[in-house]
């Protein structure tokens, strides 16, 4: 607990200092926030007008498919507010600044996944919420649907976290590697639609080896109570499995670490 | 002449020292036209479904298009200008015997070069894979006139770019804001490449159609798939000419102004 607490503690300074950045840069800050709501705004026209001519999407109905959009939003926008630090993680690879994060008192991973959270998307979380639960009501879901929905949005935050310990691990063993945060976004990016609009062997391996569908559709499912006890059990399943390869993978990538340019 | 045909050289051979990291931008490319794709072949899934004027094979031809198309207009490094003015960096090039803008032009053809190599194996593995229905355009006049649309599109762009980068004179903080406000934002949204805009009821395609993005991709795809035709597609012509000369202008303009407020930061 007391552990826990010190960690807190450090987040909240960490965070604190990324928020003072970003808000002495009151333009830059709007420009991002304004392209953000915009992008958003786009795609939800689009979905909109499609489910306007076709009705359906994949035998789901418009309110069904837009609540898959803004479960999809919720791990997306939430990842980025509290992973910001991992888009910014290469140059310290590359500069050999990691040195100074690996003397610290601290858990390496810890600061290099939670050291800058993004103001911007902090922003955009309460009215997405409150999106969500308002186009989730609409779905009539029970009390255990609904805390269903919770514990599986939960464990999708468990594996977008893991994807971005990979991410990080990636960067040590690889410098090279500019894209991969961004692939990861565009991988999840799938999971906008239910990954049922995808043909096989596409749909397997969204939903079980790059488990974009047990992150984003099998929650939403679950509210609509269209969820089996095996794809329950198995998705925290690969929750667990995802967070223990990826932990597994950060240690081994410490070990591969060269200090270069130090 | 001789000294742009090295930089295009240089900037093919720079690209190839980052091998694993232009992969995944390829990479990342066809991610986006499977979401596409799949959600277009989902809304289409009933071969005799008609949609916003779209049959089944027209519209996953739109979606492939856009991979081309995308290829040749928006494979570009002149986003890097802002870059070049906030960190001071332009200066060098200044001292330079080379035109400014011709040198950027000339890495956006080499960049261009290589990405519609990509973008062709990616479109035939694609299409061996996903078999879709596709529409083949065969007449060679609405072809020529596909082609005039595209290098009219490569301009438009261009202009956007180096206009968009200019902003970095007057909010040196704002090189990356910027273009991710208008060259990833409104251009993703507006040129076509996420949804075709004849989707959108006809007051807002007006609107749309009244801006030069939907001349990027949208306009150009929808002369292949011969959806504009006749007068319309000549008045499409000119509007992308027009828009193409209006940026030019701006362009001059806000670079001149631009220069004279630079004071070379960092340098």
């Amino acid at each position: 607990m007391k552990k826990f607490k010190k960690y807190l503690k450090i987040w909240w300074i960490m965070s604190k200092n990324s928020f003072v950045m970003v808000i002495s840069q009151k333009l830059s800050l709007f420009i991002f926030l304004i392209g953000k709501i915009i992008r958003f705004g786009f795609f939800f026209i689009f979905l909109f007008f499609i489910l306007k001519g076709s009705n359906t999407l994949a035998g789901y109905s418009g309110t069904q498919v837009i609540f898959f959009f803004l479960t999809f939003n919720i791990i997306d926008v939430i990842s980025q507010f509290l992973f910001r630090e991992v888009y910014r993680f290469r140059p310290m690879i590359v500069n050999g600044d990691f040195d100074f994060v690996l003397v610290k008192p601290i858990s390496s991973l810890f600061r290099v996944l939670l050291g800058g959270a993004d103001v911007v998307d902090l922003i955009t979380i309460p009215p997405l919420i409150i999106a969500t639960i308002y186009f989730g009501s609409l779905l009539q879901p029970n009390f255990a649907e609904v805390l269903l929905y919770l514990a599986l949005l939960l464990n999708g935050f468990v594996i977008a976290t893991a994807f971005h310990i990979v991410v990080l691990s990636l960067a040590i063993l690889t410098t090279e590697i500019d894209h991969m945060v961004m692939i990861y976004r565009d991988i999840t990016s799938l999971g906008r639609l239910p990954v049922d609009i995808y043909k096989q062997p596409l749909q397997m391996f969204l939903t079980y080896l790059i488990p974009v569908g047990v992150m984003i559709t099998l929650p939403a499912k679950a509210a609509m109570g269209a969820l089996s006890l095996w794809g329950i059990v198995s998705a925290f399943g690969i929750g667990l499995l995802a967070m223990f390869v990826a932990l597994r993978f950060w240690n081994h990538a410490l070990t591969k670490y060269t200090s270069a340019s130090s | 002449m001789r000294k742009y045909l090295q930089i295009f050289k240089i900037s093919f051979q720079e690209e190839f020292a980052y091998r694993l990291n232009f992969i995944l931008w390829r990479v990342r490319n066809v991610f986006q036209i499977l979401l596409t794709f799949f959600l277009w072949s989902t809304v289409f899934a009933n071969p005799g479904t008609v949609i916003f004027g779209y049959d089944r094979s027209k519209i996953l031809t739109y979606v492939f298009g856009i991979m081309i198309v995308r290829a040749l207009v928006m494979s570009a490094r002149a986003a890097d200008i802002a870059s070049d003015i906030a960190q001071g960096d332009l200066s060098n090039y200044l001292l330079k015997p080379i035109t400014y803008f011709r040198y950027w032009f000339t890495r956006d053809v080499s960049s261009k070069a290589l990405n519609l190599i990509f973008a062709s194996v990616e479109f035939v593995l694609l299409f061996i894979i996903l078999r879709p229905s596709f529409y083949l355009q065969t007449n060679p006049g609405t072809l020529v006139i596909f082609f005039v649309s595209i290098i009219l599109a490569v301009f438009i762009y261009f202009f956007i770019l180096i206009v968009v980068s200019s902003l970095t004179f007057w909010a040196p903080e704002m090189s990356w804001g910027g273009h991710f406000l208008i060259t990833i934002v409104l251009v993703e949204a507006l040129s076509g490449a996420l949804f075709p805009i004849n989707i959108l009821p006809a007051p807002a395609q007006s609107v749309v159609m009244a801006t030069p993005f939907p001349y990027l991709i949208y306009f150009p795809v929808q002369v292949y798939l011969g959806q504009i035709t006749g007068q319309a597609m000549l008045g499409g012509l000119m509007i992308a000419a027009a828009w193409a000369g209006i940026l030019w202008f701006s362009m001059n303009f806000i670079w001149r102004k631009g220069l004279r407020v630079y004071e070379s930061t960092g340098r």
